[in-house]
């Protein structure tokens, strides 16, 4: 069996202590990040992406994966407690849990949802594993004609998809695509818009853009919002779920994992879309609806399990095709360019320990979350006692060394300083700032690929329809545009993601 | 906002990108262009720019047209501090190293909100730069001078 012998094969590389090792240190960050709001994944894996130069590229990926998944589980405890989503993944969570902590059951939500985050994962690194070889051995075929039509699907479905207005977002895209094309044109050397300065010869780094429009720019918005934050104090002593807990939570369990292993592989679908999904479907498949909202266990147990296979699914198309199907999957590209590794679906049959090591460590970084979240709960709520008025220093100070150590240059924190008030501008035009690094990241594979396919087609834009699989997906984003059009499914994806 | 009829947020989107959209012409006009086959390095960068001009004339018109729409009010203060503390970081980082830039990045970033305390942010700052200079320089070997001397 191909499948065993990867899966061994990646269990030996996750298993190496080094890795564990990283692997732990994802996790406990992740947790962390998770628990405190204010602070997501994506400014902080940017934030590290300039130390993990020097690691070995598995041993980086895992940590930075770690990172990923850890805030799931943080994000799941705050919105528990305090009824603050860490990170957007956890808003439902916020709406039974929170419930159920006060009435007193802190403890068994808290372990329904790290039980349902470990389930779901477990059966996502199976799913991710099972799905990679056919995809990769499909996406061995792909010429540059299909790896254009595969990238303009990757954007358009990621922007569809995600929240907020379709046409801004697209917008935001080829304003991302834009920025991408700044540096020197590898094909005739010459610089295009540098603006004679030479830190931009090699292109736009997208970790000061990342720090500056997800991290500064949000702790500028929220520093003028007035911060509420109450945190259910009562002892946590019984953790352990009773059994009709279980028995209740088990179904829902089951349907969330399937439900986000299948969202998360769509591009855009991520982190956020599952729980929202599941949550829909255990109300609706429940005998008595309105026990949700009131702490309905299931309610804590589907959308946990929803979000965690998500975001663990949404890292097959990033190890397969070599797609970012979210702007965290973006970075974790650029981990991987850093590392000299170009992404694609080589890679996968170049670098077997990487990409089977990070998929095994997925597992054995949801044990580590399952050990560090249920008997140390109590650490991390005293976690979130540090004032924001604290926080927020000591997060402009890590960006700006983070940024400063990219490549040691001024310029970059200059540029992460720009990047901030254009962050803000975005946040009070309401305006998404995802899609923008997802076209900067993707901006020089997608110009290359339809360069090097125009070039062979003469010129003739209609290779794109004549090649079977290129046309199939251009069909797919042509679907998925029409089908947005359509005021019935707008109304839908409004009510979808307004709940 | 004196001109209430406008949404606000959809004009000023429009009109940004229809800013970048020229300001990408004005400065790849040198560019060759070459053609579909054969594409000049000025090719993509003009292509996308007009994708955005268009967008940006999309989004201005429905703003016109649509009905009114406000922004938040911009807070100046945070936005204010923020800035310096990061301004400030790029200016002292080489000159006068990390120890100083640390801590007055985050004395200055302090003053963006009401709450903040004068002895309780000092002392917090020498930890962090304290912190930051252990986890930076010491464990991750960031080639940083530390001291102004």
């Amino acid at each position: 069996m191909e499948l065993f012998d990867n899966l061994l094969l990646g269990l030996s590389t996750a298993m190496q202590l080094n890795n564990l090792l990283y692997c732990l240190i994802g996790v406990v960050i992740g947790t962390a990040i998770g628990v405190l709001p204010g602070i997501g994944p994506i400014p902080t894996i940017a934030l590290l992406l300039p130390f993990t130069f020097g690691l070995a590229p598995a041993s980086s990926l895992i940590m930075l994966a770690g990172i990923f998944y850890g805030a799931q589980y943080g994000g799941s405890t705050t919105a528990i407690l305090v009824n603050v989503p860490g990170e957007t993944s956890s808003v439902v969570t916020c709406i039974d849990g929170h419930e159920m902590a006060k009435q007193g059951r802190a403890g068994p939500a808290l372990a329904i949802a790290a039980i349902s985050s470990f389930f779901a994962g477990t059966v996502a690194t199976i799913v991710i594993a099972v799905l990679s070889l056919p995809l990769a051995a499909l996406a061995l075929k792909f010429t540059a004609v299909e790896y254009f039509s595969l990238l303009v699907l990757g954007l358009f479905a990621a922007v569809i998809l995600a929240h907020g207005s379709v046409s801004k977002s697209l917008a935001m895209v080829f304003l991302g695509l834009l920025l991408g094309v700044v540096g020197i044109d590898v094909n005739s050397g010459a610089a295009r818009m540098t603006f004679g300065i030479p830190a931009l010869a090699d292109g736009m780094d997208f970790v000061p853009v990342a720090m500056g429009m997800f991290g500064l720019a949000e702790i500028i918005a929220n520093l003028e919002r007035p911060a509420v934050r109450q945190v259910v104090s009562q002892k946590l002593r019984d953790l352990i779920p009773s059994r009709a807990d279980l028995r209740a939570a088990f179904p829902a369990m089951v349907r969330g994992t399937l439900i986000g292993s299948a969202l998360g592989v769509l591009p855009g679908g991520g982190a956020a879309l599952p729980p929202f999904t599941s949550y829909a479907v255990e109300k609706k498949l429940a005998r008595d609806p309105s026990r949700f909202g009131k702490g309905a266990i299931e309610g804590v147990a589907g959308p946990e399990a929803a979000n965690n296979a998500g975001a663990q699914t949404s890292f097959i198309p990033l190890l397969t095709l070599g797609i970012p199907s979210n702007a965290l999957m973006a970075l974790m590209i650029g981990a991987l360019m850093m590392q000299g590794i170009q992404p694609g679906p080589q890679v996968m049959t170049e670098q077997p320990e990487l990409v089977w090591g990070v998929i095994a460590s997925m597992w054995t970084g949801n044990l580590m979350l399952l050990i560090i979240n249920l008997p140390l709960v109590g650490l991390w709520v005293s976690m979130l006692k540090v004032p924001y008025r604290l926080l927020f220093p000591a997060i402009v100070l890590f960006c700006c060394i983070g940024t400063y150590g990219i490549s040691n240059s001024a310029f970059n924190v200059w540029l992460m300083l720009g990047c901030a008030m254009l962050g803000y501008f975005f946040i009070k035009v309401g305006v998404e700032p995802a899609p923008l690094l997802l076209g900067l990241v993707l901006g020089p594979q997608l110009e290359e690929n339809f360069r090097r396919a125009m070039q062979l087609s003469d010129g003739d834009p209609s290779v794109f329809l004549t090649h079977p699989i290129s046309a199939v997906l251009l069909a797919i984003v042509a679907l998925m545009l029409l089908a947005m059009l359509s005021p019935a499914l707008l109304r839908k994806r409004k009510e979808a993601l307004a709940e | 906002m004196t001109h209430r009829q406008f949404d606000w947020p959809d004009l000023l989107f429009g009109g940004f990108l229809i800013v970048v959209a020229a300001g990408t012409f004005a400065a790849t006009w040198k560019l060759a262009g070459g053609t579909a086959a054969n594409m000049g390095p000025g090719y993509m960068p003009r292509a996308i720019a007009l994708v955005l001009l268009g967008f940006g004339l999309f989004f201005t018109g429905r703003g016109i047209i649509s009905s009114h729409a406000g922004i938040e009010r911009v807070h100046v203060r945070p936005l204010l501090a923020i800035s310096v503390a990061v301004g400030l970081f790029a200016l002292l980082v080489e000159s006068l190293g990390l120890a100083v830039a640390s801590l007055a990045t985050i004395v200055v970033a302090a003053f963006a909100s009401h709450e903040s305390r004068f002895f309780e942010i000092i002392v917090f700052g020498l930890c962090m730069t304290a912190a930051a200079i252990l986890l930076f320089v010491k464990v991750l070997a960031l080639p940083v001078p530390v001291w102004p001397w």
